[in-house]
């Protein structure tokens, strides 16, 4: 990485360009009710834009340990995935979830959950999105998902919505 | 069998239900459980407009029926087993087949097709309530067993069920 003095510093450049990740996907989970309901809310934290879970009691799974129920874990992975994946669509097309595959590392305790996406691959019609999920460091996540969107089309080009 | 109020005196799949419908995260969705057998567990969710993907679509949120799937696995895994020693998920692979309709309720049919000493593997086709095709299906992985040895007096007793 360069540190050449250009007086426009990439660290300027990085934040602005991650708040207008942050705007973008926050107005794209306030049209998701299930979003709404889980309390999802997008954060940003140096570099890397979040998709924060916040901690409630009604999201537990197994009241011994106690631990978070996996579909809620499910849902923060596919629900980071799915606005991950609009945001870089130009129309902000909302895409179909097709499939999902989480791997579950460790349990997730009773606080509160984030998730960031790495956009894999971004095709003319589907989009395969990473989704890393922890509770106190990214380095050891909770659980790791696995994301392929469609982007339907019809022969005109048009979605099926704005038929 | 005698209400001694000792958990181990009760029928595992029994407890095992009772339980499945107190899971907090399952009661705020709107799941019960149908049924609870050996081979299969039926589950429902009746969802609240709460549960959808879209402000603009009368669609659910895929993230329900992955909730659904998670937990009728789980049970399904306690049925299998009959015995109440705890499990994790290892992992969960769902695949979405068409869009479900919000107004109505979803019915989730786990089934644990294999088990070794180690893992259980489940298959679980979830049906939009009066419709014939599913609208997704599961597969998942369960470990066996993953912590808690003071479980054992539980399950040598159910084996005697």
């Amino acid at each position: 990485m360069s540190e050449a003095a250009d007086p426009m510093s990439s660290s300027t450049l990085d934040r602005d360009v991650h708040a207008d990740t942050q705007a973008t996907w926050q107005s794209l989970l306030e049209r998701i009710p299930y979003a709404r309901h889980l309390g999802l809310e997008v954060q940003h934290s140096g570099t890397r834009v979040q998709v924060h879970l916040p901690y409630r009691d009604a999201l537990i799974g197994n009241i011994m340990l106690p631990a978070v129920h996996g579909g809620a874990i499910g849902g923060l992975i596919e629900i980071t995935a799915r606005i991950a994946a609009q945001s870089r669509d130009a129309r902000a097309r909302r895409p179909r979830i097709l499939d999902c595959n989480v791997d579950y590392l460790r349990s997730a305790r009773a606080r509160s959950t984030y998730a960031a996406a790495e956009i894999v691959r971004q095709g003319r019609r589907t989009t395969l999105v990473h989704v890393s999920c922890w509770q106190d460091r990214a380095s050891t996540p909770v659980a790791h998902g696995r994301v392929q969107l469609l982007f339907e089309t019809v022969p005109n080009g048009k979605t099926r919505e704005q038929q | 069998m005698a209400g001694t109020g000792n958990l181990a005196d009760h029928d595992p799949v029994a407890v095992a239900r009772q339980f499945g419908e107190q899971v907090p995260h399952s009661r705020d969705l709107g799941m019960q459980v149908l049924a609870m057998e050996a081979d299969q567990v039926r589950m429902r969710l009746v969802p609240g407009p709460e549960l959808r993907a879209d402000d603009a679509a009368e669609e659910l949120c895929t993230s329900v029926l992955y909730s659904l799937v998670d937990s009728a696995c789980g049970l399904a895994v306690f049925a299998a087993l009959r015995e109440l020693k705890p499990i994790a998920t290892l992992d969960l692979r769902m695949d979405y087949l068409r869009p479900a309709a919000s107004k109505r309720a979803l019915v989730a049919i786990a089934h644990c097709h294999h088990l070794t000493d180690d893992v259980a593997f489940l298959r679980c086709p979830v049906f939009s309530e009066g419709l014939d095709e599913p609208v997704a299906i599961g597969n998942a992985t369960f470990m066996r067993a993953t912590q808690g040895k003071h479980f054992e007096t539980t399950a040598s007793r159910s084996d005697a069920v």
